[in-house]
């Protein structure tokens, strides 16, 4: 008997633990169920905390899951959300095509389905509708600062690209163009780009890459790297290198680890993203469905540029 | 004695204790209001609009895109029909198809007496008709029917319970061979990438085979090609075992590494696409009673499983092989077949996991069985078999599995933080193997 009160005692205590209480019966709306990338990455985090606070402010309530990268568990989610006759689904595909069968199955019980970030290529799959960052007019941006950075003098510039991720092939060839017009207009201060690494969008092979091409430039100018953890390994190998005064690097994101290099000076400027905004506009696009008004089928939000004095002013930081 | 009863109790119910009160915790979290657009209420609710509209009132009937949806629409626009009322139109569509008609009636001018609507249009049309109508007054004095709602856990729901077997079936596939592994006080962590390497193996024989449209045998042999590949590496790995005498842990774990590997080679590390939408008969498909295949094919495997554990010499094998192995081989037990069968078993499962899993997708994807093999250990041990070998029960590993896909699902259906859920899960395991502890401990007790 003993044994039996223990083990209902256990039980009972993990259910305390997970603080379980019958969700109290106000009138909602419906709920809206978001299942993005991963969790651990901070952008998706900050995309979901939006959508929570302006779905709630239109009288809606939101599931967040974390598929942790694997598209199997995220369409066991899907078919979580289809028992559970959720109003709208906002997915971040963790694979454009293998996601395909769990969408569909959502398109038959006429849930509607919108993505976020990153898009859906699966064929016959019907996506209600789209928010992401304009990547094309963000590497335009870097382009423009990049000429700033290197201050009429031109020089050779090192990119750091992820070819892999489609948002990143649009951010190199936004910053190409830039910097295509700049060399035309003005052939003295010419900017050539010498070579084109494999960053994988990751500190230690950012760092790679560049300590490799420090080796066959000695008088490197810039890196351009497209997200904030391979410019901060750039950073590492440059200043392995003593050339911090050098050389100047322009990252892309805007990472909290991104904005504090800024501030101290590592990196020179970030276009960057606003999860923040993609997160309220993908739910005002939704309720817009919802309400059977016109939206845009595919929204998509300008970067920013953020510099040093950008970061002086953010209260983010240190 | 009396106490003795209760301890024995425990003893071969504890589990299913854990599993039950688990449905029980999750029904009460889960309680939601229900509005099922089904043929009964379509039929419930046009007998509701008859008694309060009159023949020849306008009606326009509306439901959500799906095949639930438009059932619903065409029930309750016959039905309404048949009791004289005027439909108008009936949609079934977006919202903006709904938004659609009823401002086209507006422009009509003739009066709107109602609104027949399933519960998300309902909600459409109760929130934006008021506005619809200060510019359409005809508009004005619609009534919206829905059908009635009830409260009923989301959690019981016939098509959730059938989600969590489905969602758990590879798993628990998987561990039927995994069961019998540890039963001989083996281990097997390769099945997670078999997975992977049998979904990719079967989409590269079916794309070489059939090209860009392979026909129905062409499906069926490169899923026989991914289970095969996949029995013929779980032999590898009894022989490895066996003859070579490396440890299982190590043996198991070199395998694991070479298959994903072989996996990403093979596939040139990008997903393969299956040409044939025919492929998920297997992972997707419901054949027969609305059940899904991947659950029938798991419940009949189970009872094959349990047949061959406890009705045939080859399940008492192996049972003597993991009590001890010394005895076994002394009284004329094959003690090496016994193991090269359970390893050869378990690849073949996952092999066939894999191809399920590559069915779900309609693609065969190097990066799918990740970490699956902890997740089968896992069913296996929370279903009561111990890792010291010689005693463990199938019928008990699919409760093991069916208490894992409960917490997975539960704690997605009421929104539990992501983090959270892990924890929670550790513990649970954590739990049910402290109740497998208790049970050596009180056993001993008994013996002296």
């Amino acid at each position: 008997m003993k044994q039996i009160i223990q083990f209902l005692g256990l039980t009972a205590l993990l259910f305390v633990f997970t603080g379980c209480s019958p969700s109290t019966e106000t009138k909602k709306k419906g709920v809206i169920a978001y299942t993005p990338l991963t969790l651990s990455n901070p952008f998706f985090k900050v995309i979901g905390d939006n959508i929570k606070s302006e779905a709630e402010k239109n009288g809606y309530e939101t599931v967040m899951v974390d598929p942790d990268m694997d598209v199997k568990k995220q369409s066991d989610q899907f078919d979580d959300f289809i028992s559970q006759e959720v109003t709208a689904i906002i997915l971040v595909p963790c694979d454009r095509l293998s996601i395909g069968p769990a969408v569909k199955a959502a398109n038959e019980k006429g849930i509607p389905v919108f993505t976020v970030d990153a898009k859906c290529a699966a064929e016959g799959a019907i996506i209600s509708g789209h928010v992401g960052t304009d990547n094309f007019q963000g590497g335009k941006l870097a382009g423009t600062a990049m000429i700033n950075a290197l201050g009429g003098n031109g020089g050779k510039v090192l990119i750091l690209d992820f070819k892999k991720a489609n948002s990143c092939v649009l951010r190199v060839n936004g910053f190409k163009e830039v910097i295509k017009t700049h060399n035309e207009q003005n052939p003295s201060e010419k900017i050539e780009i010498v070579a084109e690494l494999d960053g994988n969008g990751a500190r230690t092979e950012g760092y790679q890459s560049t300590a490799d091409a420090l080796q066959a430039h000695d008088d490197l100018a810039a890196v351009f790297a497209i997200n904030d953890p391979s410019a901060l390994g750039a950073y590492t190998a440059i200043e392995e290198a003593e050339k911090q005064n050098q050389i100047k690097i322009i990252g892309f994101d805007g990472q909290l680890d991104g904005k504090q290099a800024i501030k101290d000076g590592k990196v020179f400027a970030d276009p960057i993203q606003h999860p923040d905004k993609m997160g309220r506009q993908i739910v005002q696009n939704i309720i817009k469905y919802l309400a059977g008004e016109e939206f845009e089928k595919e929204t998509l939000i300008p970067a920013t540029l953020y510099n040093k004095n950008s970061a002086d002013k953010d209260p983010e930081l240190k | 004695m009396k106490n003795f009863n209760y301890i024995q109790f425990l003893f071969d119910y504890g589990t299913l204790i854990v599993l039950v009160g688990l449905c029980f915790l999750f029904s009460y979290v889960t309680i939601e209001e229900q509005s099922p657009a089904s043929t009964t209420s379509a039929e419930l609710l046009a007998k509701v609009i008859k008694k309060d509209l009159t023949e020849n009132n306008n009606i326009i009937v509306l439901a959500r895109q799906g095949s639930e949806g438009k059932k619903f629409a065409e029930i309750l626009t016959k039905k309404l029909i048949q009791y004289g009322i005027n439909v108008h139109q009936t949609i079934v569509g977006q919202p903006a198809d709904a938004r659609k008609a009823l401002i086209n009636f507006g422009t009509s001018g003739s009066k709107l007496h109602g609104i027949a609507a399933d519960k998300h249009m309902a909600s459409f049309a109760g929130s934006n008709i008021g506005k619809i109508s200060e510019t359409f007054p005809n508009l004005s004095q619609t009534i919206i029917f829905q059908p009635n709602s009830y409260n009923w856990p989301n959690f019981l729901k016939r098509e959730n319970l059938l989600n969590v077997m489905k969602q758990i079936s590879v798993v628990a596939i998987i561990a039927i061979g995994m069961t019998m592994i540890i039963i001989t006080a083996g281990i097997d962590l390769s099945v997670g990438s078999l997975i992977a390497l049998s979904g990719v193996i079967t989409a590269l024989a079916i794309q070489s085979l059939g090209g860009d449209s392979p026909a129905m045998w062409h499906l069926w042999l490169g899923a026989i090609a991914g289970a095969l590949v996949c029995g013929i590496i779980g032999m590898l790995t009894g022989g490895l075992v066996t003859i070579f005498r490396i440890p299982a842990f190590i043996a198991t774990l070199g395998i694991m590494f070479i298959a994903k590997g072989l996996a990403f080679i093979f596939s040139e590390s990008a997903p393969i696409p299956i040409a044939n939408e025919a492929f998920g008969w297997l992972g997707r498909g419901r054949t027969f009673f609305g059940l899904p295949n991947s659950v029938i094919l798991m419940l009949t495997l189970f009872f094959l499983a349990h047949i061959l554990m406890n009705r045939t010499s080859i399940g008492r094998y192996i049972y003597a092989v993991g009590g001890n192995p010394e005895a076994a081989r002394l009284s004329g037990v094959p003690v090496k077949w016994v193991l090269v069968f359970v390893y050869t078993l378990t690849g073949v499962l996952a092999g066939l996991g894999g191809v399920m899993e590559a069915s779900l997708h309609i693609t065969g994807d190097p990066k799918s069985g990740d970490l699956v093999e902890l997740k089968v250990i896992a069913a296996v041990v929370v279903g009561g078999t111990s890792l010291a070998g010689g005693q463990g029960r199938i019928f008990g590993t699919l409760i093991g599995a069916f208490i894992i896909a409960v917490i997975n699902n539960g704690m997605n259906l009421t929104g539990i933080e992501s983090h959270m859920q892990k924890v929670i899960y550790g513990s649970v395991i954590l739990i049910a193997v402290l109740i497998d502890q208790l049970k050596i401990h009180l056993m001993k007790l008994k013996k002296y």
